[in-house]
């Protein structure tokens, strides 16, 4: 992104991994209160996801606990013999990334980003895009992160959104560009058929294909070439709960942010930059509230929603989930748990 | 993050056993990173709630704009049994000071390059900031805190690579 001063981002060319990762208790760990609960956990990554999904429904011994599982497969897992489904309220956001860099729509004004998060209805895409396992979101803070304004999410207003683009002059026969991935297909169509009903425009989809995503990630990081979207319908996350900006705001919009797409904003920059020079916590927290207040008042993104983090778990596992990480410290099993019976 | 972080408790006379094996099947990218929050000792780690909590880090504060003063935990063995210090504590900080680029989301992570640690005693640092950095405690959470065997014998992949850095 920039030589001098150094700012830069990794992207994946490929994730090796062994078949698999066995990691067996510490005895002597420090802190007996959280754990390790477990003798040993084995991550699997030889064996394909859905195969996963159905071991750890419809048998015991093979799989216990499978991460990532799609709302799709959500009731699946509710209704199975062996799994139980855990939701976990998680650092996580989908959002339309704006290219404010383009130079023949106006989104570069606010009206027109503020019409795209009055047209879209949030509660269905809750609904119908994370089948209920997700909240419609108000900026990029999930509500039970530190630094949450209070803000609620833009109504579905698409009366008041139509009025907004045409007052910003979009022009006429100019269709938009929306790109995504395949894991947000369903969403993003959905919210397509939102902006296209509520707006009155064209409106194209895009789902780039895995072998191009590196290319995709490069553009988008690198910001020499223009961009080929008008909305990039993104997931993002963070590692802990208590200042967002630091991780979420900064890397989404931040001058040396690999996500930013379009020019700084100033405003943003001045708030960020006393941030991350503030040492007292209290202030620290109110510049938080700050920063995503200007991001959600400047519809900087289209906000859509905080997806829940789903774990297909065994029922003789006791499991303790995180909202940024995957630790398995504080998870047991009880004494029906196949280890168990087995002598594991 | 934070430039707070809320101590936790040690429980020396916890007795609980280990047992059981759980089999877990975890496609997400960040997977490499969950294995090393499951085994590696680090400065802070965060609670269910995302909440950052100190861990080796057992408590820290300002004494000026430019200085942070760390507590470092007592009681801290390494999986080979070595004692877990501030010499330990310094020598991960020094290796990950040493990378360009440390952490995978970007160099909006990193903590300046002038920073420094001076050890004060073998459970006690000052880190000297040109700067005030009041994400100090966040960055941390991208910070693993091994035993000397591992940096002597693997690192982050120095023994093959010669550097931990653009290779994984």
């Amino acid at each position: 992104m920039r030589a001098e001063p150094l700012a830069c981002t990794w992207l994946d060319t490929r994730q090796d991994r062994t078949d698999k990762v066995v990691l067996t208790a510490n005895h002597d760990h420090w802190n007996k209160e959280r754990g390790p609960r477990l003798e040993k956990v084995v991550f699997h990554n030889d064996i394909p996801h859905a195969e996963a999904l159905n071991l750890v429904c419809d048998a015991e011994g093979e799989v216990d606990i499978v991460t990532e599982v799609s709302p799709a497969d959500a009731e699946r897992v509710r209704s199975s013999e062996h799994a139980r489904l855990h939701a976990i309220d998680a650092m996580r956001v989908v959002l339309g990334l704006v290219n404010r860099g383009v130079t023949d729509a106006p989104l570069d004004d606010a009206r027109t980003r503020r019409a795209f998060n009055m047209a879209v209805d949030r509660d269905r895409m809750v609904r119908e895009g994370f089948g209920g396992y997700a909240y419609p979101a108000a900026g990029v803070t999930p509500p039970y992160a530190g630094g949450f304004p209070g803000t609620e999410p833009y109504p579905h207003d698409p009366a008041e959104a139509k009025r907004l683009l045409a007052e910003a002059g979009w022009p006429e026969g100019r269709a938009l560009r929306i790109a995504t991935n395949a894991d947000l297909e369903v969403p993003t169509n959905l919210m397509a058929e939102d902006l296209r009903d509520s707006l009155g425009i064209e409106v194209e989809v895009s789902v780039t294909p895995g072998d191009q995503m590196l290319a995709g990630q490069h553009a988008l990081v690198e910001k020499v070439m223009p961009l080929p979207f008008d909305l990039l319908v993104f997931a993002w996350i963070d590692l802990t709960s208590d200042a967002p900006p630091a991780f979420m705001h900064g890397e989404l919009y931040g001058e040396t942010g690999p996500f930013r797409a379009g020019p700084p904003v100033e405003a943003f920059e001045n708030l960020m930059g006393k941030f991350a020079t503030e040492v007292d916590p209290d202030r620290l927290n109110e510049l938080s509230v700050e920063i995503d207040k200007l991001v959600y008042e400047e519809s900087l993104s289209l906000f859509l929603v905080y997806p829940q983090a789903l774990y297909a778990v065994n029922k003789n596992v006791d499991f303790v989930g995180y909202a940024t990480t995957f630790e398995l410290a504080e998870t047991e099993v009880n004494e029906k748990h196949w280890s168990r019976r087995n002598g594991g | 993050m934070t430039g707070q972080v809320t101590s936790e408790v040690a429980a020396e006379g916890g007795s609980r056993m280990p047992v059981g094996t759980v089999n877990v099947v975890d496609p997400h990218p960040l997977n490499w990173l969950y294995i090393t929050w499951n085994t590696m000792e680090e400065p802070v780690r965060t609670d269910e709630r995302g909440h950052m909590v100190g861990a080796v880090l057992e408590d820290s504060r300002w004494t000026d704009e430019k200085t942070l003063e760390v507590d470092v935990r007592r009681g801290i063995r390494f999986q080979d049994g070595e004692k877990c210090t501030a010499h330990n504590f310094k020598r991960a900080f020094d290796e990950m000071q040493r990378w360009k680029a440390p952490h995978p989301p970007g160099t909006n992570l990193n903590i300046h390059q002038e920073t420094t640690i001076e050890i004060v005693d073998d459970y006690k640092l000052l880190i000297h900031f040109p700067q005030p950095d009041g994400l100090v405690l966040g960055k941390m959470r991208g910070m693993h805190i091994p035993s000397t065997r591992f940096w002597d014998e693997i690192g982050f992949g120095y023994k093959k690579q010669g550097s931990g850095e653009g290779h994984w």
